[in-house]
């Protein structure tokens, strides 16, 4: 049967190709919308990695990750040095990395950390920082930047930049007073470090010497830097820190123990259930796509069903005269069957090599070109589900044709 | 082996046959001829159970055609009829012999009486005057006389109790015709088979034993 199915495929190779490749290519796009929707909340979920927990003043915690993480809206409160030397001082953290957020640079926000950030602070899979030029700042007067920074402004190791106090750049609002070096440009991650521009913690207490109540009082051209005794840089406050537990297991009982601090109102969130809520929210992005996924699994289905009834309807005459010959029902329904599923099954694994191959070599330039990473597999539970049924369809839309012999009178089917 | 009793027709466009009764047994060769339309395709495909009965019956070898499912009949038709159709309906894609070899390939009780396929097809093209070369070219490259003799061997193939051949010549000029009709009327096994074959050229008729003219039934 098989080689009676192939050669009457073969003779029939341009309509039964167009009917492979056009399924192929509804299956390619329902792949890439799939592979491009998981990418986008493997990316969101997999903004910061590596660390255990987030410490802040006690607020919400979608808040606190929302300013740690993604820079977005102004922490209300700050936590003191003094705390964060406290919970330092625990035997059951790693390390611990404090920030403080406030100040921007054209638009971009500064993130002033301590130069371990860049050991500690990893992103995507727990893959770490690397620089594309430079190194991390290690001196108060040096920055270092996230890739989209210095490709939007043209900036490079050497350049130099000054800070504005706050979030919008307005009249009086520049820390025109000092400029920092850039030493070092991160490669692109796809998360909003690219966006950030990273200070040394002393050098981000230095530039708010002279302001008081957001207001500049006197500038660093006026006093002898170097005259400065040596804790003056030390910040008095930071708006978080991130931390490394020893063992992930502590992470509850750390932060029970954190929400207890008595001598102020500080908390710990986990990043990984904090960006979860947090997508639960932005979900919308998700439902659309699960909803477009939907719509194309029905044009698709309609697609195959039309496509493979208007092909096999000339088959009509070759399935009369096996019946003729004797050739059963049981003959006929398996040759359309056969056929539907090796369309199918072609198209699918097609679409499967061709998608899986696009986001195994093309991961990195989609990411540059787009701002997307597809999520990388060869086939996910739910897409076999998805292709059964696209399957299963195909296979019953060819037995209309199979039944159509047998409805026909023979005897007008054959003169 | 084969007798119809009282076979009627009515056509959906209202016209309606009353068809002669037949009997035919093994060994005998029967011409149906008559004016085109006058329904001799009708009877044809009547008695290859390919159209379902409206009045009267058929009795083949003992089993009623009225008490038959359309699968049973189908089931009939593969193991003990051989059809010859007029459109030839050959299937383009396949080899002569691919072709050919349908006959029986549905069939269990006709494939038993063939030992050899290859040699059966071979005997068979050779006896119907095909060139042997021919055996694998594809059917659509063939003249409609070498595929008249293509759906012959078909029909001929597994030697099947009954042929029925319906205006097999109808393609063919009288030179060819003859050469035609003596070729399967030597192949045709007198011991074992029968043959009706309908056509409306009368000149045929010394190839048979009998013959039923339908323009002098229904004058």
């Amino acid at each position: 049967m098989l080689s009676l199915l192939l050669k009457s495929m073969r003779s029939r190779i341009i309509p039964t190709s167009l009917v492979t490749i056009s399924l192929m290519a509804s299956m390619v796009l329902l792949l890439s919308i799939e592979r491009i929707q998981q990418g986008a909340e493997e990316g969101f979920n997999q903004s910061i990695s590596g660390v255990d927990a987030i410490i802040g003043p006690r607020s919400s915690s979608l808040e606190l990750v929302l300013y740690t993480v993604f820079h977005l809206g102004r922490p209300t409160n700050n936590i003191t040095t003094k705390t964060i030397d406290d919970v330092k001082q625990r035997s059951d953290i790693s390390w611990l990395v404090p920030i403080a957020l406030g100040d921007s640079h054209r638009g971009y926000r500064v993130v002033a950390t301590e130069p371990n950030y860049f050991k500690h602070i990893r992103y995507g899979n727990n893959q770490p920082l690397t620089f594309s030029k430079g190194v991390p700042f290690a001196e108060l007067s040096e920055a270092t930047l996230g890739s989209d920074v210095a490709e939007k402004l043209n900036y490079s190791v050497g350049s130099e930049i000054q800070i504005t106090h706050g979030s919008i750049e307005s009249l009086g609002s520049k820390h025109d007073d000092f400029s920092f070096k850039v030493t070092g440009v991160l490669n692109k991650t796809g998360t909003p470090i690219d966006q950030a521009v990273f200070l040394d913690l002393k050098g981000y207490e230095l530039l708010h010497l002279g302001w008081k109540s957001g207001k500049k009082v006197f500038s660093l051209e006026d006093i002898d830097l170097s005259s400065l005794p040596p804790d003056a840089l030390n910040p008095k406050t930071v708006t978080a820190a991130f931390v490394g537990l020893k063992s992930k297991l502590t992470i509850f009982n750390f932060s029970k123990n954190i929400r207890e601090y008595p001598e102020e109102a500080i908390s710990a969130i986990i990043p990984g259930i904090a960006l979860s809520e947090l997508w639960s929210i932005v979900g919308l992005v998700d439902k659309g796509f699960q909803l477009l996924s939907w719509i194309i699994i029905a044009i698709s289905l309609i697609a195959m069903v039309t496509l493979i009834i208007a092909s096999l309807d000339n088959r009509k005459q070759e399935m009369t005269i096996y019946r003729a010959n004797g050739a059963s029902p049981k003959f006929l329904a398996a040759m359309v069957i056969y056929e539907s599923l090796l369309i199918g099954l072609v198209a699918i694994i097609g679409a499967i090599i061709l998608v899986t191959a696009v986001t195994y070599f093309a991961t990195n330039q989609l990411n540059l070109a787009l701002g997307v990473s597809p999520s990388f597999k060869w086939i996910s539970l739910n897409e076999i589900k998805v292709f059964s049924i696209i399957l299963l369809s195909g296979v019953l839309s060819g037995l209309i044709p199979a039944a159509m012999v047998f409805r026909k009178n023979l005897h007008q089917a054959l003169s | 082996m084969l007798q119809t009793l009282g076979l009627e027709y009515h056509y959906q466009h209202g016209k309606k046959i009353v068809f002669p009764e037949i009997e035919i047994d093994r060994g005998q060769r029967l011409l149906i001829s008559g004016f085109s339309g006058c329904g001799k395709t009708t009877l044809l495909s009547l008695i290859a159970g390919a159209l379902k009965l409206q009045v009267g019956d058929i009795k083949f070898d003992g089993q009623d055609y009225s008490s038959m499912s359309s699968l049973l009949l189908d089931r009939l038709r593969a193991n003990h009829i051989g059809y010859i159709f007029q459109t030839l309906n050959l299937i383009p894609f396949l080899s002569v012999s691919e072709n050919i070899g349908l006959g029986i390939r549905f069939s269990q009780s006709r494939k038993s009486r063939v030992g050899n396929l290859n040699q059966e097809i071979n005997r068979l093209v050779d006896s119907l005057g095909l060139d042997k070369e021919v055996l694998n070219t594809p059917v659509n490259r063939l003249s409609v006389g070498q595929q008249q003799r293509v759906a012959a061997a078909r029909a001929l193939l597994g030697k099947p109790d009954l042929i029925l051949a319906d205006e097999p010549t109808s393609a063919l000029d009288s030179d060819t015709t003859k050469k035609f009709l003596n070729e399967v009327m030597e192949t045709f096994d007198a011991s074992k088979q029968a043959i009706i074959m309908v056509s409306h050229d009368a000149s045929i008729a010394p190839y048979f034993d009998s013959v039923i003219d339908f323009n002098k039934h229904y004058a």
